[in-house]
């Protein structure tokens, strides 16, 4: 019982991780059309902005700040100089985005070096907690708590605020919001950097919990993130938190009885869903995947 | 037309007349070596431009039918004996993995839009550089393993490394007609159709599913037959493989070269081995040489934006414009003598 909590907590932790990559892409996706596949390599971005920042300020949240910060210029900047020359062409924005992935991963080791970067988690966060028989590492309680309150900030925003109303309604047709006067590039933009910013949150999360940062961890994050978005269905924000979840668990439980087929399963899971459910678990309306 | 086609036959026959001479005069080793690297990744980027040049579909995990054409005869000359007929069954079993893998991921997702193609193909390839790693009684791991070719007949073995560059170059032309060939025939001009416009190709009565499988099919066949002749120049067989890297070569060579033309990934695929090669030898000169990935993603990047058209399709179109300014001369001359 205490290992099934135990594998539980860790995959939900890990899900949330997912879900942090995921849910940039999947509303970038739904709002513009536009599959950003240098998306992980914010992931990675983040991870190594969050330990420099930690390592130089000794404060985990100003290394969190730091990392958000440098998710947002990079993603302003994917924006303006990868995207948008190739608007419209979905064959070149999917070719230019692979590239701009790999030239990111490979700038981080010109950047930071080609060696693998330690990580250290906060005293604070450091240890476990236990009830009766059940410990419960700190830090993975805070990831799930963090991917929580990010989750419910972002349906708030989605639902209650006209940015919010803005970007859903571009998400169903962006032509009719267009010809209702409102700017829907300066929306999208918007929307890619705080969705790029999430991603490299995610990074900075994720290196506590693992101990190493590594430039090619971007590109494997990056494929789990596709995998949720076409498990949750593209551009719903709920539908990836729960795939995330699923893939999380998936790959905790598997991982810890057969570590060599973790990817396996989540690959059988991806198929389970394009074979009898192409549209992912939860459908948008507006966004078609045809 | 037919004339146009023929001249241009010549050009090719003329060229690969030209390539088989080549070794007589300069037989150093890393030279054929780099010769042999062009002619299999010229049919590797031959098989990625009928994806995207011919189709319109984005794979970015091209590199795993490159590897498990490669994996597929290293493991069958491992475990069985250096024959010719293990090679052969290598080949098959290469060319029905290639074939079995790639149309999985067709029926999958090409009914689908373009990005979940390559989605599904970038998970599958590091599906495939996982179990590499892992499965190590079969696949040794990331060390690799070498492998033993069977004996080549009397002379031809003294000469081993000349055989195998004429074998691929030989390869190399038949699969470039055999290709031109059919994306010359009604399918490749389908496919074509598909790429431009797939909703008008449906509403003309055509099923649009069956034809993307099958060149994603053969692609895919192709790809792994190229993986084949890399392993088989090498003798060695490792994760590398599968790296992204190949694909991201792949992609390079095909939009250098120029998409949709056939005969610009092999170009493509010469100035990319050409520039592999010197540039690791520039890497003493400055650390920047050494990541070379930077370069070439910085290229593929400012190729993509400003040169889609590629070297071939360029001229291509410099030549179609003369062309039609000729025809324009002529018939203005002509209204001139009518009024």
């Amino acid at each position: 019982m205490e290992l099934i909590i135990n594998l539980a907590i860790n995959g939900i932790a890990m899900g949330m991780l997912y879900f942090l990559i995921a849910c940039g892409l999947t509303l970038i996706f739904g709002l513009m059309d536009v599959l950003n596949f240098s998306h992980g390599a914010l992931f990675a971005w983040g991870a190594y902005v969050g330990i420099w920042a930690f390592d130089v300020t000794e404060s985990f949240v100003i290394g969190l700040i730091a990392a958000i910060l440098a998710g947002l210029i990079l993603g302003l900047l994917t924006e303006l100089i990868i995207i948008k020359p190739v608007y419209g062409n979905h064959i070149q924005q999917i070719l230019i985005t692979l590239g701009f992935m790999l030239v990111l991963a490979e700038l981080l080791k010109v950047v930071f070096g080609p060696d693998i970067m330690a990580a250290s988690r906060p005293g604070y966060l450091d240890g476990s907690w236990s009830f009766g028989d059940v410990t419960v590492i700190k830090y993975r309680a805070f990831i799930i708590l963090i991917g929580l309150l990010i989750f419910i900030g972002i349906m708030l925003v989605l639902k209650f605020t006209k940015v919010g109303l803005i970007v859903r309604a571009g998400v169903m047709n962006k032509e009719m919001v267009q010809a209702l006067g409102i700017n829907i590039r300066l929306v999208f933009i918007g929307v890619f950097m705080v969705g790029s910013a999430l991603a490299a949150l995610g990074g900075a999360l994720f290196v506590p919990n693992s101990g190493v940062a590594y430039a090619e961890m971007g590109m494997e994050f990056g494929i789990y993130a596709f995998i949720v978005v076409i498990i949750g269905g593209m551009g719903s924000v709920p539908g990836s938190l729960v795939a995330a979840l699923l893939v999380g668990l998936s790959g905790s439980f598997m991982g810890y009885y057969y570590s060599d087929l973790s990817m396996v399963v989540t690959m059988i899971l991806m198929f389970i869903i394009l074979i009898f459910r192409p549209q992912g678990l939860f459908q948008v309306s507006g966004v078609s995947n045809k | 037309m037919i004339k146009k086609i023929q001249r241009s036959t010549w050009i090719y026959l003329a060229v690969a007349f030209l390539l088989v001479l080549l070794p007589f005069f300069k037989d150093e080793r890393w030279f054929l070596f780099l010769m042999i690297q062009v002619f299999t990744f010229g049919i590797f980027a031959m098989s990625y431009d009928l994806l995207l040049g011919y189709t319109g579909i984005i794979s970015f995990g091209h590199a795993m039918f490159f590897g498990i054409g490669a994996y597929s005869v290293g493991i069958i000359l491992d475990r069985m004996e250096a024959s010719y007929t293990s090679l052969l069954i290598g080949i098959l079993v290469a060319a029905l993995l290639g074939g079995l893998v790639s149309f999985i991921a067709g029926i999958l997702t090409l009914k689908l839009k373009n990005h979940f193609y390559a989605m599904l193909t970038l998970a599958l390839a590091s599906m495939f550089l996982f179990i590499a790693e892992k499965w190590r009684s079969v696949t040794h791991g990331s060390d690799g393993f070498t492998f033993r070719l069977p004996e080549l007949p009397g002379p031809l073995e003294d000469h081993r490394n000349i055989t195998i560059y004429m074998f691929c170059l030989v390869m190399m032309v038949l699969i470039f007609f055999g290709l031109r060939r059919l994306t010359e025939s009604p399918l490749g001009k389908i496919l074509v159709a598909i790429r431009e416009n797939e909703g008008r190709v449906e509403s003309l009565g055509f099923r649009i599913m069956p034809y993307k499988v099958i060149i994603s099919v053969i692609s895919g066949v192709v790809a792994s037959f190229a993986g084949v002749l890399y392993a088989i120049s090498i003798r060695f067989v490792g994760t590398n493989v599968f790296a992204i890297d190949v694909t991201l070569d792949a992609l390079l060579m095909t939009i250098i070269g120029g998409v949709g033309t056939l005969v610009g990934p092999i170009i493509g695929a010469g100035i990319i081995e050409f520039a592999h090669h010197y540039l690791s030898s520039l890497a003493d000169v400055h650390w920047i040489f050494e990541r070379w990935i930077i370069l070439f993603g910085i290229v593929y990047i400012l190729a993509v934006i400003f040169f889609p058209a590629g070297i071939v399709g360029t001229i291509k179109a410099k030549l179609h414009k003369r062309k039609h300014r000729k025809i324009e001369a002529k018939q203005q001359n002509a209204d001139k003598m009518a009024s």
